[in-house]
């Protein structure tokens, strides 16, 4: 009987030798995202994203000689959860760097715990300038930001299409609350009158907010709603009769994107327009081809939430880091960090080093604005990217 | 601004007392607070979106279809979950919260995160007196929500059965010698209880798609409602869902959209202050 104990205990602490060094086999990266809470579909679209990822670098001969690995850490999109669950990667996990996330409200919250522990963090998808505008020397963001958006793409766009009058409603979350009150200003200056209006991120009704948005009469509402509430605004907008008299920009751009869009939003969803950084038509690199044919391939269907494709390049950029630093040390890591010079599926990636705004570590991919016309996709801006003309 | 606003507020309250009514039943009879009463909402809409859109199923059919198969649920959670627990409440909570936590992620599971919802009954906008646009799905679920209230309402009121759930939400020991068979009541208001919760989320679902978490909100609505109109009171639930869908939908129009929510929870903050058992509710004595 004794010697069965040691034997099935020499047999366990072997198991346990082999998997500290398989373990050391591998350079851990951490991915933090929403796997479940309201907008679940930005954690399945991350999910893709790191499989085509993980797959295209460890076939290019991986990370410093090893196969790169990725943990994924549900945030549920909540502050707190989000905190514990980026700390438990570097503690548990001991991940040499953390990418990912698409809340503001969380990732502010992540921040901190990057700074705190002095990890490398690179956000992909929270758009709230605070996120860099803190400065933190561990934080990066390769992705759309709040004043980016607004500045390069929205209000130009609002510029571009001659609208008139300009309504904004935004979800009182960090993100919705500041890209509202940018595009209030950016539009102000651009000399279109406007009114803004904030509502509940949680709500599923917004008669009451579509009334008043009737009232002032616009010709473009620019809704920086997130999740299932798009869809219900856009059918609701419908209903109410505000999408016969205005065009309704999605300021965030999946929720538009997401399988069960049009059985949602019914016919009321044709003329939508929302922001994107993807469109079939507008392939900014040949790994973004690459992108499309192995997504495709993978999945068996074509690429429609531009979230999975950013977290593709995000652990492209983290993996790049690795190896040109050569070490898992966080600050030779921040280094090669701001050296990034990469080719992404969304152009050349380079981090401004320029202090004292939210340009400090960012970068800013291009967006598109895109209509539906017809169930089908039809670019309008930039000008020269454009597939076709806004339909009213 | 104002008729939009009564009127929206009018057919939330509705939608909000339905989902009360069944946390209302479950808490005067049985003592037991369900606190997976917004999962099993969402489980209905999803029936009916399963049995409507991916099988093409008749709406009605799919609806009642949806209904049934959630009452029985109910009965089967009573058996196994409840029935151990009774005499300790706290048990019955802790088991019906993490019966929530297990359903949402089996929905996340099975369902996936996209919102999904069955075809609508009616399409388009009614134009309401010349003042407003008013979603037609939004009229029907109004009348359906009204007319399963009614027929809750009369079940309670006027048959035996209804007699004998009364009775023993008033008096158990009572009931109990008098030949009522509580234990079986119980299955069968639990069972009620949850085809309640179903009734509102085949109602909703057309006009509000489910997700694997929509059903939180919904259930903590519930409980402000039941809250606000008194515990196990029926017309508590009528009155206090009007209440609390007037009161959003008001204050969202003409003090801030962004403060919908809040507006409700001062409301139950204010009623609570100055009668502690709610509106219709019995202090204990």
């Amino acid at each position: 009987m004794k010697c069965k104990r040691r034997i099935t205990a020499v047999a366990v602490a072997l198991l346990l030798l082999c998997g500290s060094a398989w373990a050391q086999d591998t350079i851990k990266i951490g991915v933090v995202g929403p796997r479940t809470g309201p907008a679940a579909a930005t954690g399945a679209a991350f999910e893709e994203g790191i499989k085509l990822a993980t797959e295209y670098v460890n076939s290019k001969g991986g990370v410093m000689g090893k196969k790169l690995e990725i943990v994924f850490e549900d945030t549920a999109g909540a502050p707190d959860k989000a905190a514990s669950g980026f700390e438990r990667l570097v503690t548990r996990d001991k991940v040499v760097m953390v990418l990912g996330e698409s809340h503001s409200s969380s990732a502010l919250a992540e921040i901190e715990v990057a700074n705190r522990m002095k990890i490398p963090f690179i956000v992909v998808e929270a758009w709230a300038d605070e996120i860099t505008s803190k400065n933190y020397r561990y934080v990066f963001r390769a992705g759309p930001s709040n004043s980016g958006v607004v500045s390069k793409t929205i209000a130009k766009w609002v510029v571009h299409e001659k609208f008139k009058r300009a309504f904004i409603v935004a979800e009182n979350t960090d993100w919705g609350i500041g890209i509202g009150k940018l595009t209030e200003n950016a539009i102000a200056k651009a000399g279109v009158p406007s009114e803004s209006m904030i509502t509940e991120r949680n709500s599923q009704d917004h008669y009451v907010e579509l009334t008043k948005i009737k009232a002032f009469k616009p010709d473009v509402v620019l809704a920086y709603i997130y999740g299932v509430g798009l869809h219900y605004f856009v059918a609701q907008a419908g209903e109410t009769g505000v999408s016969s008299k205005a065009v309704t920009l999605d300021g965030a751009g999946p929720p538009s994107l997401w399988p069960d869009y049009w059985k949602n939003v019914g016919d009321y969803g044709d003329l939508e327009c929302f922001v994107s950084s993807m469109h079939e038509k507008v392939e900014l690199t040949d790994l973004a081809k690459h992108y499309r044919e192995a997504y495709t391939k993978a999945f068996g269907k074509a690429p429609t939430d531009y979230k999975s494709r950013s977290i593709f390049d995000g652990i492209l950029i983290a993996a790049d880091a690795v190896s040109r630093a050569k070490a898992t040390d966080a600050d030779k890591l921040v280094d090669a960090l701001e050296k990034t010079n990469l080719k992404t599926t969304r152009g050349m990636a380079k981090f401004s080093l320029e202090k004292g705004g939210a340009e400090y570590h960012q970068w800013e991919p291009p967006m598109l604005v895109i209509q539906w016309q017809n169930k089908q996709q039809v670019v309008l801006y930039p000008p020269e990217a454009a597939t076709g003309k806004i339909k009213h | 601004m104002l008729a939009i606003s009564v009127m929206n507020g009018l057919v939330i309250g509705v939608i909000y007392a339905l989902a009360a009514l069944g946390v209302s039943l479950v808490v005067g009879i049985m003592n037991v607070v369900n606190f997976a009463h917004g999962e099993l909402y969402i489980l209905a809409g999803y029936f009916s979106y399963l049995f409507a859109s991916a099988l093409g199923m008749n709406f009605i059919a799919a609806m009642l279809i949806a209904l049934a198969l959630v009452f029985l649920l109910g009965i089967v959670i009573e058996v196994t979950l409840i029935r151990p627990t009774y005499g300790n409440d706290m048990y019955s909570l802790i088991l019906t919260f993490i019966l929530s936590i297990v359903l949402q992620n089996a929905y996340l599971l099975i369902f996936g995160p996209y919102p999904n919802k069955p075809p609508l009954w009616v399409k388009g906008a009614a134009d309401v007196f010349g003042l407003f646009l008013y979603g037609n799905q939004r009229l029907a679920a109004l009348i359906a929500g009204v007319a399963v209230i009614a027929v809750v309402f009369f079940i309670i009121k006027k048959t035996w059965f209804g007699r004998i759930i009364r009775a023993t939400s008033q008096d158990r020991e009572m009931a109990e010698l008098n030949g009522v068979d509580t234990t079986r009541l119980n299955m069968l208001s639990f069972g009620l209880g949850c085809a309640l919760a179903a009734a509102a989320g085949v109602i909703l679902t057309p006009v509000f798609p489910v997700t694997p978490t929509a059903g939180v909100p919904v259930a903590l609505t519930a409980f402000v409602v039941v809250v606000l109109g008194g515990m196990g009171s029926m017309w508590g639930c009528v009155v206090g869902g009007l209440l609390l869908g007037l009161v959003e939908n008001l204050g969202a129009a003409f003090i801030s959209t962004g403060y919908k929510n809040v507006f409700g929870f001062i409301i139950l903050i204010l009623v609570l202050l100055i009668r502690p058992s709610g509106l219709f509710g019995r202090a204990k004595v």
